[in-house]
């Protein structure tokens, strides 16, 4: 799976983002979310790796299922936990109760599916494509080079970026700061401040490699670039595609006939089976 | 080929009230090697970016007068033409590249040029190959040594063969081994293909022999423009804009000669050969290569340097005080397989002024950062006052150990200087009164009174290392740790940060340790030497024995200062005639 076609993969996440917007079942998006994790096993993902995704999974889902366990606006929905009392004052006034909804974290377990789909699609993308290929495949696609440029040479300078934060922070704290203390004002500008040294310093790398890259004949337009290689589509591609292009439009035919059934604007008993599956898998 | 003419030139940033560049006038034929030299800030690498075109398309700004390469103006013609022929490289090569493979970051330039790919693929191959590279096409950038990776850089410059290459400090960054091999391959370029050439410097010693005429530079102005030969016959003019000459015509000049020699070869055939072993007492020429080895000159002879800030005598250590102490060290970055550091053993007393050597990527930043505890060993321990440092964090260290990178910026946060240095202190709780006084001391110690309440992000590369070395300085550690002090610095900046830092320490009897590839710098602050190579310790001892091994050197990517070389010349010299000599006895 990793060998595939740029291109195809930015069509996967494409796909696979329409899909999981489209499916209100949990089971259908369990599915995904596993389908997901199978094509994120296949790279394999190194430790850290693995790691970094843990880490975004879990604060992605841990903060939709908690909102939304709190801030769930729809009916019918059961309290199961009261966090503070309607009669509490000031607050509880104010906020008419605050309270955990047994739909509400429901809700965020779906939420989170999605959103953890697509982020498992964005890391094997990132993790399995050279940033030349993303940017070839982007330009193809019709993103402006400039944007795509920018995009794939930003993606490279991460990880320095989120090294220099590290030796700020600790080069602060050899000069005694203390980050956490009781004191919001004093660990917010701390830090705003340790923030400074590294926008600082990304300006300067920014200007330089502007100057670097305008001293090798770049132009924003890239009418007349060419390029050293041409990325080929090969069959698993056009396999991979086809067969997710069909699920998406059979997702989108059933529910559509579901639509028009359940709103009262078509039936035909031959579609019984059809509006069922759309009803408790779809 | 490639010939440049610049008649009246002036121009001033977009930002700025007074110009940068003030009536240049110059004329480079094609062929030319130009070592172009000047204090920090004086216009040099704004004279390459409007040669090449960065200047005015890319910044902006007024300008008069005309640049013209090869006839056409470079203010009229679009960039993406005039850098196909002007080729310009950059002083940091991490700065320049940006592509994870090597072949990518070649190709780039060429795809921008829209050749086809064919002749992408020949011009690669052929780039590579001038750059010694042959057989790295499909490398990762990030697994080069920065020696490496500017050749790469020079490499993107070639492949789009300009018939002018203009270089800015292109070796500032790089170990003495690595230097010697990316000018060795521009004066091949120049020579060979006939490219013209304009490198921007400060490492005069190594420039120097290559080129044909010298340029100097004060304040946005072209104050002397001369062929090499006579580019050195008045050596004052460059020590008063406290740039650096070259050490052998230095050696010429105080020993009367009107030649200034600048190949080790030259100035053999002219001291060695003629006058020194008959005119002049060895005891002379010793001390006088001493001297010049150690620098002194410049700053005794010129009147420059502030005589409060010539360096004190080394205090001695304190052999009872052990401030840091490396037990066995092994350190291996994750995910790698090799160890960068391997069975470091060394400590460190009170008192010490301690220069770790070696060439780049030998470890040098990684053992600093296992000092503060920004790093944690594989194996073995490093203990500060007896304390081992797994068990710390970098705030238990604070107001022990104090560091300034070789990127300042890292240290910079605060909205103005005078709030930086006062940052450790505030932190720790001194009083206010304390912390003015603090302040009242440190500033001008580091020469930063003027300029306390700028911001520090805004000033020069020198004022912001000053800056930082200040605000590291005002929690008063024991030991100060600073990475590659001498990195874009030019020579009387680093000798006066070097001096004010020297006078400091000592009186405080303080502990420093510093990395450098600058042999100078070492034997003229250091009291002991720690020579890493490929993460051994090769050498710990004193910088004359350091540097008296020629082999171990070579192992370390080092090269001895010329007049050293010279002095030992002379010295073999002298032995050898001593033997021939019949005895008396006989």
């Amino acid at each position: 799976m990793t060998k595939l076609h740029p291109h195809t993969k930015i069509v996967l996440l494409a796909i696979v983002s329409c899909l999981v917007i489209l499916l209100d079942s949990p089971i259908a998006l369990f599915a995904c979310f596993l389908v997901s994790l199978c094509l994120q096993a296949s790279i394999p993902p190194s430790w850290r790796q693995m790691r970094l995704l843990l880490l975004f999974v879990g604060l992605g889902t841990w903060g939709l299922i908690y909102s939304q366990g709190i801030f769930y606006n729809q009916f019918p929905r059961t309290v199961i936990f009261t966090i503070i009392h309607k009669d509490v004052p000031v607050i509880g006034g104010l906020t008419g109760g605050i309270h955990l909804y047994r739909e509400g974290l429901f809700h965020g377990a779906v939420q989170s599916l999605r959103f953890n789909t697509m982020l498992i699609i964005s890391c094997f993308i990132i993790w399995t494509t050279q940033p030349r290929d993303l940017l070839l495949a982007l330009v193809k696609l019709r993103v402006p080079y400039s944007l795509a440029f920018m995009v794939t040479t930003g993606l490279r300078y991460i990880p320095l970026i989120a090294s220099e934060a590290k030796t700020v922070i600790r080069s602060q704290r050899l000069r005694g700061f203390r980050y956490l203390r009781l004191n919001l004002f004093h660990t917010v500008s701390g830090i705003l401040n340790s923030l400074r040294p590294i926008l600082t310093n990304n300006i300067r790398r920014a200007t330089h490699l502007s100057e670097a890259v305008e001293s090798r004949a770049f132009s924003p337009d890239a009418t007349h670039r060419t390029s050293l290689r041409e990325l080929k589509t090969q069959q698993q591609d056009v396999i991979l595609i086809s067969v997710l292009l069909v699920c998406l439009l059979s997702v989108i035919g059933l529910k559509s006939i579901y639509f028009l059934y359940a709103n009262g604007l078509y039936y035909a008993s031959w579609l019984r089976g059809a509006y069922t599956f759309a009803r408790e898998v779809l | 080929m490639g010939s440049i003419e610049i008649e009246n030139f002036h121009f001033t940033y977009p930002s700025r009230n007074t110009p940068t560049l003030r009536g240049i006038d110059a004329r480079v034929d094609p062929r030319a090697f130009i070592l172009l030299t000047g204090p920090t800030g004086c216009g040099k690498s704004t004279l390459l970016r409007t040669l090449n075109g960065l200047i005015p398309h890319a910044s902006g700004g007024k300008l008069s007068g005309s640049v013209r390469v090869n006839g056409a103006s470079v203010a009229e013609q679009p960039i993406a033409v005039t850098c196909q022929q002007v080729g310009l490289l950059f002083q940091n090569p991490e700065e320049q590249l940006f592509c994870i493979i090597v072949e990518d970051e070649v190709a780039f330039g060429l795809e921008n040029q829209g050749l086809p790919s064919h002749e992408i693929d020949c011009r690669i191959d052929s780039a590579l190959a001038q750059v010694g590279l042959a057989g790295f096409r499909h490398r990762q950038i990030a697994s080069l040594s920065s020696g490496q990776k500017q050749r790469v850089a020079l490499a993107c410059v070639c492949a789009m063969q300009p018939q002018i290459l203009l270089l800015d400090e292109p070796t500032s960054y790089l170990d003495p081994q690595a230097t010697h091999d990316i000018l060795e391959i521009i004066g091949d370029l120049n020579s060979r293909l006939g490219i013209t050439v304009i490198v921007a410097g400060h490492q005069v010693n190594e420039i120097a022999p290559l080129c044909s005429r010298v340029w100097l530079m004060d304040d946005g102005e072209l104050v002397s423009d001369l062929p090499i030969d006579q580019a050195f016959t008045d050596l004052d003019q460059y020590s008063q804009l406290g740039v650096q000459v070259p050490e052998l015509a230095q050696v010429a000049r105080q020993l009367g000669y009107s030649e200034r020699p600048l190949t080790l070869d030259h100035a053999v055939q002219l001291f060695v050969n003629s006058t020194l072993d008959s005119t002049q007492p060895q005891s002379h020429w010793d001390k006088l290569s001493n001297d010049l080895i150690r620098s002194n000159a410049l700053s005794s002879d010129d009147g420059l340097a502030d005589p409060t800030l010539v360096p004190t005598q080394t205090a001695p250590p304190n052999p009872n005080n052990i401030l840091a102490e490396v037990q066995n060290l092994f350190f291996r970055y994750p995910q790698t397989s090799v160890d960068v550091l391997k069975n470091i053993s060394f400590q460190i007393k009170g008192g010490e002024v301690v220069a770790i050597m070696g060439a780049n990527g030998s470890g040098k930043t990684t053992l600093l950062l296992h000092l503060i505890t920004l790093l944690r060993p594989s194996a073995g321990k490093v203990l500060i006052n007896g304390q081992d440092t797994r068990r710390y964090k970098p705030r238990h260290l604070a107001g022990e150990v104090g560091i300034v990178f070789q990127n300042p910026d890292l240290l910079l946060q605060a909205a103005t200087v005078s709030e930086e240095v006062a940052f450790g202190p505030k932190n720790f709780k001194l009083a206010r009164k304390e912390v003015e006084e603090r302040l009242e001391e440190i500033l001008p110690i580091f020469d930063l009174e003027t300029l306390k309440a700028e911001a520090p992000y805004a000033l020069s590369r020198g004022q912001r290392q000053r800056t930082a070395v200040a605000a590291s300085f005002s929690l008063y550690p024991d030991l100060l740790l600073l990475d590659e002090p001498t990195t874009g610095q030019d020579y009387y900046h680093l000798q006066q940060l070097m001096q004010m830092l020297d006078n400091t320490m000592k009186v405080e009897n303080k502990t420093a340790i510093f990395c450098t590839h600058d042999v100078h710098l070492t034997l003229e602050y250091a009291s002991r030497v720690l020579l890493l190579h490929h993460g051994e310790l090769i050498f710990d001892g004193t910088p004359d024995a350091a540097f008296a091994n020629p082999e171990r050197l070579e192992q370390a990517s080092l090269v001895p200062p010329l007049t050293m070389q010279l002095q030992r010349f002379q010295n073999d010299k002298t032995a050898s005639s001593h033997e021939n000599r019949p005895s008396r006895n006989r």
